[in-house]
Parts: C-alpha cells; structure tokens; sequence
C-alpha cells in the first residue's frame, strides 16, 4: 500500500485527481482519500498532527513494512539556490524542538536534488534565519519519521518537500503552490514505481497470497499449532526455491481427516520427508 | 553540510555520512574529495545512522553508503570461538573497517549489523596506540580483517599501507589480512614481513556464482594469491565455508586438484577449512531478509547456538576432503573447525 501524508489540501489536491482518489466517508477523524493501491491523510500543519495521521493511516491501511510512505509537502528555502516549484529529496531531518536527527535512505529519484531540512515548530520568517541562511524548513517531516521508524523500512520513507517561497510564507498564492505539486506528481509517481520495484525485488515471501492461503486452510484443518504451520509453510517454500509446485506437496493429504494435535503432526512428518 | 548532487558518477557510494569530528582527519578530506559528487550528509555519531531501526539490509547492500567516523573505544576484541585461531592462545582480532563491499549470501555480517552501510573508522593511530597497550608483549594472534575485506578496500582507503609500518615495527603481532580479493597493489608495493599473513578464502566457481555476489572469480584469486606468494608473503588458503549439496558436493575435487594444479603446495604456509556455521540468533534475522534465499530455507542442526550441518555429514565430507588434501598438503598443516 502506499500512503500519503499532506499537512494541507493545497498540497493533497493535485494528487487527489492525478491518481483519482475517492473521499472515505467512514473516517471522520482527519480528511482521508483512496483507491486500491494508495491511500491519502491531510494532516494539518506540524508535527504533531503529521505523526498522529502518518500512525492513524497506517494502522486503517498499512500492514507491512513494505508499504510505501510518502510525505509531500511545501518548504521554505534560507537561500535561492532552487527556484520555487522545485522538488527536494529529503535524506536528513534535524527536528530543532529536540535536536534530534532522523535518515531515511533515499535510493529512490536518482535526478532528484538531495536535501538536509530543518523542521520546526513555528513558521520561519527571513528575519529568523541568521546568517546562515542555506537550508530549507518544514513543520511535519520530523512528526512523519518518528512515526514512520515505527512501521516501515527507512527506504520505504519519501520525503519529498516543494520550494514554495524563500522564507515569505505570506505572501504564497494558493493556485501556484497547486500548480507547483501537479507539475510533480508524475515525478512522485515514478518514484513510487522506483520503491515498489525495489520492495518486489527483496521482500515478502516466496510463496503467493493464494499459496499461503492454502497452508492456512490446510493448518487448520489438520489441527495445527502455530509453530506447526509455520514449519509447513518453511518447507513449502523451501519446495518452491527448489522448482517444486509448492501446492503439490499437499495434495495427498487433502482427504485425510485427523482428530487430534498427534495426528496432525505425523501428517508433517510425512509431508517433509516427501519435501526432501 | 549537506551536499546538493545526484549519486556519485562511478556509482560507489549512494551516501556519504561523515561524524562532524571525522572531518578534519585526512583520510576523511582524501575520500570527500575523491567522491566529491556523491552526496554527504553531516552527522554526530556513526550509530545515529548505522543503528537506526528498519533498515533492511539486503536494500541497502545493492545501495551501500559509506559512514565515516572516529572510534571511541574497544579498538581490539578478543577472538571468537567460530573462528579460527590456528593454534595461537592469544588471539584478537580488530575492525578498522565494519561491513564489506562483497556481498556474500552466507555472510553472518547480514545477521550481526543492522545496517549494510559501510563504516570507515579515519583514526587510525587511535588503533595503533591501543594495540600497544593491549597486546601482550609475547606473541599474539592478530585477525585484521574480518568483519570486512581491507584488501578488497585498498583502493578506497588503504588501511594496509597506514599499518605496515606499525606492523613492521611490533614483530611480536602475528597478523592475517583474510581476503577474497584479487586486488595485488599490496603485495606488489610492499616487502614481505615475517609477521603478516595473507589468508586468501578460495571457493569453487559453482559456489562464487551461487553465493558470493561481486567477488572476483576463482581464477582472479589463484593469480593474486600467485603474486603474493611469489613476493614471499606468507600465505594462507581458507576453504571455508564449505556447503553440503548435491548440487555443490562433487566440484570440491576437481576445485582442489584444479588450485593445486595452479599454486605450488610448497609456497602454502597452512590451511583453514570449515563448513558453513552461523550463530542461531544472525540465522533467524538474515532468515527474514533472505526470505528468497535457498540456503537459508534449509533445515541445519543446531549446537551450543551455532546452526551448521549434521556432525556425521560434515565427518563424511571432511573426510573426503582431507584425503584429497593430503596429496598435496600435511594433515599438521590443515587447521579444521
């Protein structure tokens, strides 16, 4: 699953229409969009509440570490080496309440400028800046990581911040912040398509949902402890690694009706001895 | 300091994170400058980035950062008992270097670290101090390279050229420098020492193929191991580990007869061999991030917490592996676990 994460609907809008998401009328507690694949939280501004919704959406939609975690959202640039509209990669966050820092591995958006930002509790204005003004805020990156540490694997976190002004937040218009996320959203698509190539490449398990579903009908009727199914779901695998049709090992068993734990461990027995 | 750039050109490093003290030590403005288009991200400390939680690190390994940093303490470890101290009492063995640039499917490094990044400890004399006082003044077993390849490294920081002076200096350190690698600058650019060994792990090609992701090929080692032998570096060949499989078990004889048939046996100091063994605990972590991986889907036995084959079936391949040894190698000489 993919989850995203906006502090506002300016920035969830042009995602929205880009991958046709539809409202979820049976969540109340923060705006929340989908389809099949993906699933949207507008969080509101800060930390706090990018943390609360970054946890709530996986706990509704997330189930693995493999699921794909994306923030998208606007900063504010302390000097002009990136024009507005430009899209960051974010390989550091240094939260400036805590000091803390936070890495997520960005092996995604090889084109992509990488990027340390600063996230903060307060919107930062150029008077604040000081002298070294090379750097780049935001007020959720830092709430999303420390949610995110909890779910997902650190390559598994895009944070993906916009230029929208040079520390003048007030003077930001709504249909060009929009326009700036539109013009990325195929960008951030292809980086999905990046994540979930890697994910498909070294995760999950060998065996399919319909083969695991399977071994779970089998587990139960043969009486199974957990320990015992999953001893039978290691050496379906292992059949499968070794070229064997993973489905096949059960097959002659599938009649057979036990009444008891003993029983149904004697069937595992044969069933490895076979596997060997 | 955060560097705006895309990843390296030459493609080596994905990140590079430097300790904010790291950064005035020469081997840190060597590297910065070398890879000067990689990105490089300031940190505190090497474990902020190393120890972070969810890392995975099959991901990261096709992905490796460097992580470069100063070590604090415990410069040298005393030798663990999975590993072989080839008849020496007192034997330690230290780590200039944590992870490595092969990525071996049977590395126990996969279930001891929670990152595939690289770590790059830039002081070195920190080292050399610490082994002098912590060694003792007899003669004592050094393993330098063992959580990673310094051979293998040489061309990115030559740890080996910054520590044979020392090394020539403490002739009571017996050092082993254990390699896959096919690099031969150090033994071409320096002189032999009584007290360096040079443990080159030799593996049939069926095996490289199947396990040992961007190791050089067994003909490439053969060549470097002739180099060093003929430089007079004293050299050691590690079969190890050895795999029990049908489809591996019958090309150790002709793997054997075939590196005898290149190496004089007379330039071999000894012989290291052991079978494929893991602790308990590396299996089940590297299980989980391996889920594809053949080797870890089979069932081993377990003893005193190591996982390794059945006793009787590595007695029986030992054996036959002994026999075909012996023809060109003493028994005294093949130190087995």
């Amino acid at each position: 699953m993919v989850l995203f994460v906006t502090a506002l609907m300016v920035e969830a809008s042009p995602i929205i229409e880009y991958f046709r998401l539809k409202k979820d009328m049976a969540i109340h507690e923060f705006p929340v969009f989908r389809n099949s694949d993906i699933a949207l939280i507008v969080s509101g501004v800060g930390k706090v509440k990018s943390a609360m919704a970054s946890a709530y959406l996986h706990s509704v939609y997330g189930s693995k570490q493999e699921d794909i975690l994306v923030n998208i959202g606007f900063c504010g640039a302390g000097s002009n080496r990136h024009p507005p509209g430009t899209m960051l990669a974010i390989n550091k966050i240094t939260d400036m309440d805590t000091g803390k820092d936070y890495y997520p591995d960005v092996f995604f958006g090889q084109d992509l400028p990488k990027e340390s930002i600063r996230c903060y509790s307060k919107p930062v204005q150029r008077e604040d800046a000081g002298e070294n003004n090379d750097f780049y805020c935001d007020m959720e990156s830092s709430g999303i990581m420390e949610a995110a540490k909890k779910f997902v694997y650190s390559h598994n976190v895009a944070i993906l911040k916009i230029v929208s002004d040079y520390l003048e937040p007030q003077n930001l218009d709504k249909e060009k912040l929009k326009g700036f996320v539109r013009e990325q959203v195929p960008q951030v698509e292809k980086i999905i398509s990046e994540l979930k190539q890697l994910n498909e490449s070294y995760g999950g398990s060998s065996l399919s949902v319909e083969e695991r579903g399977e071994a779970e009908a089998f587990s139960e009727r043969m009486k199974f402890t957990e320990a015992m199914k999953q001893m039978l779901l290691k050496e379906m695998k292992y059949a499968k690694l070794r070229g064997k049709e993973p489905l096949s090992i059960l097959g002659p068993f599938m009649d057979i009706k036990v009444e008891s734990k003993v029983e149904g461990k004697k069937i595992l027995e044969q069933i490895k001895q076979k596997v060997k | 300091m955060s560097k705006s750039s895309k990843k390296s050109n030459n493609g080596m490093f994905s990140t590079i994170y430097v300790e904010e003290r790291a950064l005035e030590y020469p081997i840190t403005r060597q590297l910065l400058e070398r890879y000067a288009d990689c990105p490089v991200i300031a940190i505190r400390h090497y474990k902020d980035v190393f120890n972070r939680p969810g890392q995975h690190f099959a991901v990261q390994k096709q992905n490796q950062s460097l992580i470069l940093a100063v070590k604090e303490r415990q410069f040298l470890y005393e030798g663990p008992e999975v590993c072989q101290n080839f008849g020496h009492p007192n034997f330690y063995y230290t780590s200039f270097l944590l992870n490595c640039v092969f990525d071996c499917e049977y590395c126990y490094l996969q279930g001891m670290y929670p990152s595939a990044n690289i770590v790059a400890f830039v002081n070195v004399e920190d080292f050399q101090k610490a082994m002098k006082e912590v060694l003792p003044e007899k003669q004592a077993f050094l393993a330098v390279s063992y959580d990673t390849d310094l051979i293998a490294f040489h061309s990115i920081v030559p740890y080996l050229d910054y520590f044979y002076g020392f090394f020539r200096q403490n002739q009571g350190l017996l050092v082993e420098i254990r390699t896959k690698s096919a690099n031969q600058s150090f033994y071409r650019e320096h002189e032999p020492l009584e007290n360096i060994i040079i443990a080159f792990t030799l593996t049939p090609d069926e095996v490289i193929e199947k396990y040992e992701r961007h190791t050089p090929k067994l003909q490439a080692r053969i060549k470097a191991v002739n180099t060093a032998i003929a430089r007079g570096f004293k050299v050691r060949l590690c079969f190890d580990p050895i795999f029990i499989d049908p489809e591996i078990d019958h090309v150790y004889e002709p793997f054997y007869r075939h590196v005898f048939a290149q190496i004089d046996p007379g330039g071999i100091m000894d012989i290291g061999y052991g079978f494929f063994r893991m602790s308990g605990d590396f299996f089940k972590r590297i299980e989980k991030i391996r889920s594809r991986s053949l080797l870890y889907a089979e069932d081993y036995c377990m003893d005193k917490g190591v996982l390794s084959y059945p006793l009787s079936e590595r007695e029986r391949i030992q054996r036959e592996h002994m026999d075909i040894l012996s023809d060109y190698i003493s028994k005294e000489k093949i130190f087995a676990l």
